[in-house]
């Protein structure tokens, strides 16, 4: 067993917490509707704008791009980053990556876009409802996410057998865990593993907001503490059956290779973008059996 | 492409003749609206080393900007100063850090941004292309002058040394950097992967966002793209090199897909100022060597701010 294992106590009721949100999701119509985005289109895809509805209900938001041609396409699913800014393809990605993949980006409920009734600040998302499990934001956020894994295979342009979920956090992790459809996930274990071991230093935000949180109100560190166990990526990881490329330091992160198994990738950062871009664009290669990458001009 | 091919390549950027004039009449139309600054104590985000204030200000053309400003707990007489401004889809940090380091630090979040988008929200994408065609409404004209405005903010405040003030960024904060370098008297500045420079270059030399939105744009309206040219000639950084003057470095990945290291090395090449280097780190992308850099960057501002 790692010494890196999170002491965190599983809440004698985590599956079944999980179990309603899915319920209130599975009872939710996804009622979508896409609208065409010329601007946002060009000779290799076509984006959409997409709405759809999560727990809540919450209308939501997403940018959809559908390469040209025959599909059905290997397919993106970007999941909500710790920002108010939900990107088509993320920063840096060669934007030919279009002509290939499906690619399907979700602004989650309190993002850009995604902001009617909810608008959520950076920093203070983290924190927004802890004091109840039932009320805290990622409850929704979650449900946001399995939503969009749920929109994106009803597509008939996806090709089902390769979908990868990712963004660099937890999200890609506890989705796959909660909800069918992924093939594949690419996650930086970061805020929701182990968070109450490692509140006490420097962390910087997001982290922080949960010092913030405890400096405001020192008597709700159980609070705080019962609320994140229902969040904590330990107990999703025994949940994951697909691949799974997992950044961060690999003793750090080595108990969830050990719950995961062989299909888990345990990679440290290279401290650069472009060589840890590399390395993820490899892996999805691989993955995907695809030929070769599709990078941008300063790679090659 | 070799690090001599990347640092001697071309730029198409043209130097309008109205340029100056042109900037010192927005500044001028900006320099009429009093800041009436409002600086408030933020608790929950305040640390038993670091003051945090919430801060807002007018801006040109009466836009409410928002901002984080950072003092040590323990301060003792005029501080030097850092104002940090921000790259393109973040949020501004909290420059904590800065502050525990014995600076009065702040970090504007220019209009658009979370905090300040109250009177213009573009979006993004959206704010790179927004009214692209004329230089006198261009999405950046205000964003610009809120950075500079947020040096400002800096200046009046009773515990900083007017005359120590820096500013420093990383991708749009390094483009910003340059701004508020050649339109302020800034004592030091640090520019890393400087977006904003060699906008029409860059279409050409990268297909990645933020700077696809050009592309995106060109690609549905051809026949604008005279327009867009001359407008951006306007905001291009490579134009506001003549100005800067100040001791600068700069860090460039030379493997950076978001924003060409070639137009970087375009920019510094034009930099005015006799107290300048280069820092091109091979192997790295957008983050441009940051985990070496950011080490120099400490020494070149304790050097530049804090020696007598």
């Amino acid at each position: 067993m790692s010494d890196a294992r999170p002491t965190t106590t599983r809440p004698d009721d985590f599956d079944a917490y999980w179990k309603e949100v899915i319920a209130e999701l599975d009872a939710t119509p996804i009622a979508a509707e896409e609208e065409a985005l010329p601007l946002r289109s060009n000779e290799f895809c076509t984006a959409y704008s997409v709405r759809f509805t999560s727990i809540g209900p919450y209308r939501l938001f997403g940018y959809l791009s559908i390469p040209k041609g025959e599909g059905p396409f290997p397919t993106l699913v970007y999941l909500t980053r710790c920002q108010s800014v939900v990107e088509i393809i993320p920063q840096g990605d060669a934007n030919e990556k279009r002509g290939r993949f499906a690619v399907f980006s979700l602004s989650a409920r309190g993002q850009r876009m995604s902001d009617q009734p909810y608008a959520a600040s950076y920093p203070g998302a983290f924190v927004e409802g802890i004091e109840d499990p039932r009320k805290y934001l990622f409850r929704g956020i979650v449900a946001d996410c399995c939503r969009a894994v749920d929109y994106a295979i009803s597509r008939p342009e996806v090709d089902r057998t390769r979908v990868a979920g990712m963004v660099a956090n937890d999200l890609p992790l506890i989705t796959s865990a909660l909800r069918g459809g992924l093939t594949h996930l690419i996650a930086s274990p970061d805020v929701f593993y182990g968070p109450m071991d490692r509140l006490s230093g420097d962390n910087g935000y997001p982290l922080d907001e949960f010092n913030d949180y405890l400096r405001a109100f020192p008597d709700r560190r159980e609070v705080l503490a019962r609320t994140l166990a229902y969040y904590e990526t330990l107990f999703f990881a025994e949940s994951v059956k697909v691949p799974a490329l997992l950044w961060g330091d690999p003793a750090e992160n080595a108990p969830l290779g050990e719950v995961m198994g062989a299909g888990v990738a345990l990679q440290a950062s290279e401290h650069s973008r472009y060589k840890d871009g590399m390395i993820q664009e490899n892996w999805i290669a691989e993955q995907f059996g695809l030929p070769d990458t599709i990078l941008p001009s300063h790679w090659k | 492409m070799n690090k001599t091919a990347i640092e001697n390549h071309g730029t198409s950027v043209v130097r309008p003749d109205d340029f100056e004039a042109f900037w010192a009449d927005v500044v001028a139309q900006a320099e009429d609206i009093p800041l009436n600054a409002s600086v408030e104590r933020n608790a929950l985000r305040s640390t038993p080393e670091v003051d945090v204030f919430d801060v807002h200000y007018d801006s040109l053309d009466r836009v409410r900007i928002a901002g984080w400003y950072c003092l040590p707990v323990n301060r003792e007489g005029k501080l030097p100063a850092i104002l940090q401004v921000p790259g393109y889809i973040g949020e501004p940090p909290i420059p904590k850090d800065r502050a525990k380091k014995g600076y009065a630090a702040f970090s504007a979040a220019p209009r658009g941004k979370l905090r300040s988008n109250a009177q213009y929200n573009p979006g993004y994408p959206g704010l790179l292309t927004h009214n692209i065609v004329d230089r006198n409404t261009y999405g950046y004209r205000g964003f610009y002058l809120d950075a500079i405005r947020a040096f400002d903010f800096l200046l009046d405040q009773e515990g900083v040394d007017s005359d120590r003030i820096a500013v420093t960024g990383s991708s749009q904060g390094g483009g910003l950097s340059l701004v508020v370098a050649a339109l302020r008297n800034v004592r030091a500045a640090s520019a890393g992967a400087p977006y904003l420079c060699g906008y029409m270059d860059s279409i050409e030399l990268t297909h990645t966002y933020p700077y696809q939105e050009i592309r995106d744009y060109l690609h549905l309206y051809p026949d604008r793209e005279d327009a867009v040219r001359e407008c951006l000639a306007y905001f291009d950084g490579i134009n506001f090199g003549p100005m800067v003057t100040c001791p600068l470095i700069m860090n460039v990945g030379l493997q950076d897909n978001v924003c060409p290291p070639e137009t970087g090395y375009a920019a510094f090449r034009t930099i005015a100022s006799e107290d300048k280097t280069m820092y091109a780190y091979d192997g790295h992308g957008h983050d441009a060597g940051s985990v070496d850099h950011n080490e120099i960057s400490e020494a070149f501002f304790s050097k530049h701010l804090k020696s007598a």
